[in-house]
């Protein structure tokens, strides 16, 4: 990103001597990014909350009832407490695991999605295979998001993962459209010609040796996807076609629509800042990241 | 002619895409939707009350002549009536739909334009602090959620524990004062967070630009940096720009507005879709599925018809 990263060129070869990869390269630009590296840190420290939650360590009394209705910041509740009474902190932390669950199931499947279903399109492009798949790339984005959410879960008749799915179907498509161009620009390389011309079949040729090559675009829009999950959950959460049991920051902003306008704002001010706090580190660390990997970017 | 030659071809192209969302929707909230038999049946119904109910509301014909039916309702633009208001759906949305349009043209101009300028400004000043800055911020604005900004921005200038200068929710228009004093928080909300994306997305096509040979040359020949801006790169920038404002017009006029109406209870057609969406009002949700994807068809076809206009290198072929 900025001008003194990119102007100074890394070391010819490292101490040791071992050879430079592109992927050595992208980490050593990586490192250089100082607002990248800060973000990276701040996902660390959200990781190991959610870490924390998920092995029972802290945030257990999340549901739990005590403390009084809007019992002001103590000692003892360190953020109040809401409406019925329950700890707005430990709520506000166990959704960082819940945040971390959505964004990683979303990302991890819709890329994969993305890169089986792209990759096939663009290798056989101008085929029937890729009028499929640009057919369903365009009927899919034509469908209102939230509709199509809200389909869904109604069709799966309130399955907690319906909002997943629904994140999936539509977040694959970006990526899906980005490893389509790339494959295409392979698939007319000398190494794609040589398999062809030692017999390696064609889907070990698409998976074995061209996907690969398009791991630096699967790694940006896996943590684009990451984020855009995120978001999504808490605006979902908000119409009520989001996270069906547990806590999340979406069904907390929500729950803060009734107290805001009487006057308490905790509730709403944890969720906002501690989400605010992961979505800001993690597009500085996507950005970082495409700096680093992508090398014909203008910035 | 060969425009609209090209006109038709295009029209044509847009029926597989049509047939999809149609075919993908129906598939997903008619067929496998909420089930309203329940709701209009009285208690202890016989089955041959509950028969005469399914078959009112079509339930009992096979798939095919369901979706056929929807496919020439959709050709007719007659939806039939609103499962639970009992209203025309096409009346319906001829009430609301303006609404929509009147509470979110202003942001989404708004929105673009500022964007646009905010977007030459850093990029004239590349990698210096106030393209910085510009850019530290539009990443700001885009890790902050919509619904938080609605929600803030409603304490902030329309509550009383704010500064209260605006209504705090509804839609109670009848002169341009009223609609200014409707309008304004959500459209400050709506501009906020579209700056961070826009701004992001204008500013590396415009940097793109600055790049090009032509630039340079123009620069070497001492076009002054304003209208360099203007006649040289900006022009040029105009079909990634038209892509990206005419492809969210149509989930701008159905979904866009959707938060906003519902948290600010604007009786636009976001809420009515939301409402439909939870009542299962099939009527109201397939006029609006599908008008969307007529809306998208003909955004692609308004797309590749301004491309020629901006560049008349782009043939019509």
């Amino acid at each position: 990103m900025s001008v003194n990263a990119a102007s100074v060129a890394p070391p010819a070869a490292t101490a040791r001597g071992r050879r430079q990869t592109l992927w050595s390269k992208a980490a050593w630009k990586f490192r250089r990014d100082r607002a990248g590296m800060i973000g990276f840190g701040i996902v660390l420290v959200y990781l190991v909350a959610a870490l924390g939650v998920w092995f029972g360590w802290w945030a257990t009394g999340w549901a739990e009832v005590h403390g009084g209705k809007w019992s002001p910041v103590s000692g003892e509740y360190w953020f109040g407490t809401n409406l019925i009474g329950q700890d707005i902190y430990q709520r506000s932390i166990y959704s960082i695991a819940t945040a971390f669950e959505v964004g990683l199931v979303v990302a991890v499947l819709s890329t994969l999605l993305g890169a089986a279903l792209g990759s096939l399109a663009g290798f056989f492009s101008g085929r029937f295979t890729d009028e499929v798949v640009l057919w369903l790339m365009g009927v899919l984005d034509s469908i209102p998001f939230y509709l199509l959410v809200a389909a869904i879960a109604f069709a799966l008749e309130g399955n907690a993962y319906a909002m997943h799915i629904a994140m999936i179907s539509t977040f694959w498509i970006t990526t899906s459209r980005l490893v389509r161009g790339e494959v295409i620009k392979l698939k007319n390389l000398e190494f794609v010609e040589a398999a062809h011309a030692i017999g390696v079949p064609e889907y070990t040729i698409i998976f074995r040796h061209i996907v690969p090559n398009t791991l630096h675009i699967l790694l940006v829009q896996a943590t684009i996807t990451f984020v855009a999950a995120i978001k999504s959950e808490v605006i979902l959460s908000f119409l009520g076609l989001g996270v069906k049991d547990g806590m999340s920051w979406g069904l907390m902003i929500s729950e803060s629509t009734l107290e805001v306008l009487a006057g308490f704002f905790n509730n709403f001010l944890a969720a906002s800042v501690l989400m605010f706090g992961l979505v800001m580190a993690f597009n500085m660390f996507s950005d970082a990241l495409q700096d680093a990997l992508d090398p014909r970017k203008v910035s | 002619m060969e425009l609209l030659q090209y006109t038709i071809r295009k029209l044509l192209a847009g029926i597989p895409l049509i047939l999809g969302v149609t075919f993908v929707s129906f598939l997903l909230m008619v067929y496998f939707g909420p089930d309203q038999t329940y709701q209009l049946i009285g208690k202890n119904p016989t089955p041959e009350q509950i028969a005469e109910v399914r078959a009112q509301l079509g339930y009992d014909k096979p798939f095919v002549v369901r979706y056929a039916d929807y496919l020439r309702e959709l050709g007719t633009l007659d939806f039939g009536f609103s499962d639970s208001t009992g209203e025309k759906v096409s009346v319906l949305l001829g009430r609301t739909i303006p609404v929509s349009l009147a509470l979110i043209t202003p942001g989404f101009i708004l929105g673009n334009l500022v964007a646009l300028m905010l977007a030459l400004i850093a990029a004239h000043h590349r990698s210096g602090w106030v393209d910085k800055m510009i850019m530290g911020l539009s990443v700001v604005g885009m890790s902050i959620s919509f619904l938080i900004v609605v929600i803030a921005f409603q304490i902030v200038f329309s509550s009383s524990y704010g500064l209260g200068l605006f209504p705090v929710r509804g839609w109670n228009v009848h002169s341009p004062g009223d609609y200014f004093a409707y309008v304004a928080v959500p459209t400050m909300a709506t501009v906020f967070v579209a700056l961070g994306y826009n701004t992001r997305f204008y500013r590396s096509v415009i940097v793109e630009e600055l790049t090009r040979d032509h630039v340079r040359t123009a620069r070497a020949f001492g076009v002054p940096p304003a209208r360099l801006l203007y006649r040289n790169v900006l022009k040029n920038c105009m079909i990634p720009i038209i892509t990206r404002i005419v492809f969210s017009i149509p989930l701008i006029v159905i979904s866009g507005a959707l938060i906003i109406e519902t948290y600010f209870g604007i009786p636009g057609v976001g809420k009515v879709t939301f409402e439909a969406i939870t009542s299962g009002d099939q009527p109201v949700l397939k006029a609006v599925v599908g008008l969307t994807a007529l809306l998208f068809v003909l955004a692609q076809l308004v797309t590749d018809i301004l491309y020629r206009a901006v560049d008349p290198r782009v043939s019509l072929k």
